[in-house]
């Protein structure tokens, strides 16, 4: 590890007499956003060391991942973080990894459906790089791989959640808009770590000419907290983040043709824990999850993607406050100019159902072959749902990278 | 067995012996089949050179892996850091007609995506002065040849083709290219716009013999309209390799370099 901390060397791989290969990699980042309603405040500034190592000898090796945060605003947020931290054997046939990794499912774009092992870190809500949020997972993973198709396990003896901010100094913490009494929040009532807790799951994978595909199951846990509110004296609401556990059944599909591909996604949650009403406990229905998405790869490197994904509660609904159907939308167009040095890039999630939005606007400019800056614009809107409790959050933003 | 290193791919252009019935096509032909290998590795750097001089680097390892009269190929970026790790996957099919399968992964998202096999390959290579197709593999009957002359190129003895697109969505009207007669390898190729006016030239200035094959090290590819141009150094080459059979595979594509 302390070879992570060794910042901004040139990147470096070598090998020594052993036959040991030796990789460092990683950037510095800052990053810096604005509010652009009143009362114009920082939204988020932090600094970012990332420093990434792989150790590898013969088909064996260590891979490990750091950031070194400086955040002014959430000083909680400041320190030497372990990312990813994994031993991995991959034998011609096999691949097997032990340790903190990253998992990812499924081929939507920046929407959870399968991919729901690696949670997401909400801690500066989704105004982060969508790669940035994803929470690594203490995991166990074999793949036994084929020309074209892979089978793959996946152990998680101890499960990774949501993180949710509830710091009332950081502007992306959670809250209750439109709530006009005192109310608290407590997400610390995760299920135990034991082994009985544990996460297990198995994918299918195959690809082949003009069509990739996957099947999936997996025992797990709602890592996104529902919320239970209880009414008490004073009165005073309190709400308590609920974790119940589901099993998830699903598949994935991917098919090109022409300038597009197309891309499909299903998923069933049996017994998912669902919102309960103000007074309810919590209780678990089966819900269908689908997604329909299209990329266009166009000519002049533009090139554009939407999806649309559906959510269907199944059962009587009473003593909840869910939609027996929900949906969520997602916008992509980019284009690259300036013989790719600058892209320019919008991508928006629209919430059809609360007819809410979401939108990052972009301009990514290489000063270097190393150095990016890089300005936003973050818009959101929303009269309800996820988006209303950060209405007021649009933002600017700036942010420099160097790669090495 | 097909010459396919990515670049060299561009160049399979090449001849056998002089003979009086000798069709573009059929020289063409010839080049395409000249002996490379059933596997290859080359790493390369690309350097994009600006009109004013300025520059910027791309450097990249690839692998590839002939089935017949169709090739596999796997590339990874490694340069610069925020390209790093970057792959490509690519089932690339002679047969007109039959798209490509290409896989893309980010490391950063650590994620694979399938991406569009026919769309990009009139688009420039990360902004060099490649086109997609010309780092490919292009089937020769997506060509019209015609065998224009013989004439001393460069220090080479050379056949001169033209070669028109029958796909007239293509981003160029015809192109020259000039065959050396000693190692079938393209010393020059000229490519035409849709006006007709010269748009790209080709340079290739080092041709070796690598375990045996015939081998371009060297090659420089210049927009004369723009004055921009990217420089290719093919680094390592090596020859029937032996490769992991489940190395063109998206799990291995994801395991990255």
């Amino acid at each position: 590890m302390t070879l992570l901390c060794l910042l901004c060397l040139p990147a470096f791989a070598q090998e020594d007499g052993d036959g040991l290969s030796v990789k460092v990699k990683g950037f510095v980042d800052t990053y810096h956003a604005m509010r652009v309603s009143s009362p114009n405040d920082w939204m988020s500034s932090h600094t970012r060391i990332r420093g990434e190592l792989t150790l590898e000898k013969d088909n064996s090796g260590l891979f490990a991942s750091t950031n070194i945060v400086w955040n002014p605003i959430l000083e909680s947020e400041s320190g030497f973080f372990l990312r990813e931290a994994y031993l991995y054997y991959t034998p011609s046939e096999w691949d097997i990894r032990a340790g903190r990794q990253i998992i990812t499912w499924g081929v939507a774009d920046a929407l959870r459906l399968t991919d729901i092992i690696s949670p997401m870190d909400y801690t500066e809500f989704l105004a982060e790089d969508y790669d940035d949020i994803r929470v690594p997972v203490n995991a166990l993973r074999v793949r036994y791989v084929q020309s074209g198709w892979s089978a793959e396990a996946v152990v998680v003896p101890v499960c990774s959640w949501f993180t949710l901010p509830l710091n009332p100094e950081n502007p992306w913490s959670v809250s209750l808009p439109g709530v006009n009494i005192p109310y608290s929040v407590y997400l610390s009532g995760t299920p135990d770590k034991k082994l009985k807790n544990l996460e297990v799951g198995g994918r299918f994978s195959a690809y082949s000419n003009g069509i990739d595909f996957s099947l999936c199951a997996l025992l797990t846990w709602n890592k996104m907290p529902v919320i239970k509110k209880t009414l008490l004296a004073g009165p005073e609401l309190v709400c308590t983040g609920e974790y119940r556990r589901m099993t998830m059944v699903g598949g994935d599909v991917s098919i090109p043709f022409g300038q597009f591909v197309f891309r499909g996604e299903v998923a069933e949650y049996f017994n998912e824990a669902q919102d309960p009403a103000t007074g309810m406990d919590v209780v678990r229905k089966n819900s269908t999850n689908a997604l329909a998405g299209l990329d266009w790869f166009g000519p002049t490197e533009w090139s554009a993607g939407v999806q649309y994904s559906h959510k269907y509660v199944a059962g009587n609904l009473s003593g909840t406050s869910v939609f027996r159907n929900s949906g969520m939308a997602t916008v992509r167009i980019s284009k690259d100019l300036l013989r790719s040095t600058l892209k320019l890039s919008t991508f928006a999630y629209i919430d059809v159902t609360n007819g809410g939005v979401f939108n990052r606007l972009s301009a990514d400019y290489a000063v270097t072959d190393t150095i990016h800056a890089i300005v936003g614009y973050d818009l959101l809107q929303a009269d309800s749902g996820m988006f209303l409790m950060y209405d007021k959050n649009s933002e600017i933003w700036v942010k420099l990278k160097y790669s090495f | 067995m097909k010459n396919r290193i990515i670049i060299a791919a561009l160049c399979a252009l090449a001849c056998t012996s002089v003979f009086a019935q000798e069709t573009g096509r059929s020289i063409m032909q010839k080049a395409k089949d000249n002996p490379d290998g059933e596997t290859r590795y080359a790493q390369m750097e690309l350097t994009l050179i600006k009109k004013n001089g300025s520059k910027r680097e791309r450097k990249l390892e690839s692998w590839a892996k002939d089935e017949g009269k169709d090739t596999k190929k796997m590339m990874f970026f490694t340069y610069p850091g925020d390209v790093k790790g970057t792959g490509f996957l690519t089932w690339d099919y002679d047969q007109i007609g039959k798209e490509d399968d290409k896989w893309l992964y980010l490391p950063a998202m650590k994620k694979t995506r399938r991406i569009s096999g026919s769309s990009s390959k009139t688009d420039y290579f990360m902004g060099t002065d490649f086109t997609y197709d010309d780092m490919g593999s292009r089937n020769i009957d997506e060509d019209d040849h015609k065998l224009l002359r013989s004439e001393s190129r460069d220090g080479h003895d050379c056949w001169v083709i033209e070669s028109v697109p029958k796909n007239k969505r293509e981003i160029y009207s015809r192109k020259v290219t000039w065959i050396a007669k000693d190692c079938l390898k393209a010393v020059r190729v000229e490519f035409y716009d849709k006006l007709d006016a010269l748009h790209r030239v080709l340079t290739v200035s080092s041709i070796n013999k690598v375990q045996g094959f015939w081998t371009i090290q060297h090659m420089e590819m210049e927009n004369v309209q723009t004055g921009h141009k990217t420089v290719i150094e093919v680094k390592n080459p090596s020859y029937d390799i032996k490769l992991d059979a489940n190395l063109f595979t998206v799990t291995k594509l994801e395991k990255g370099l």
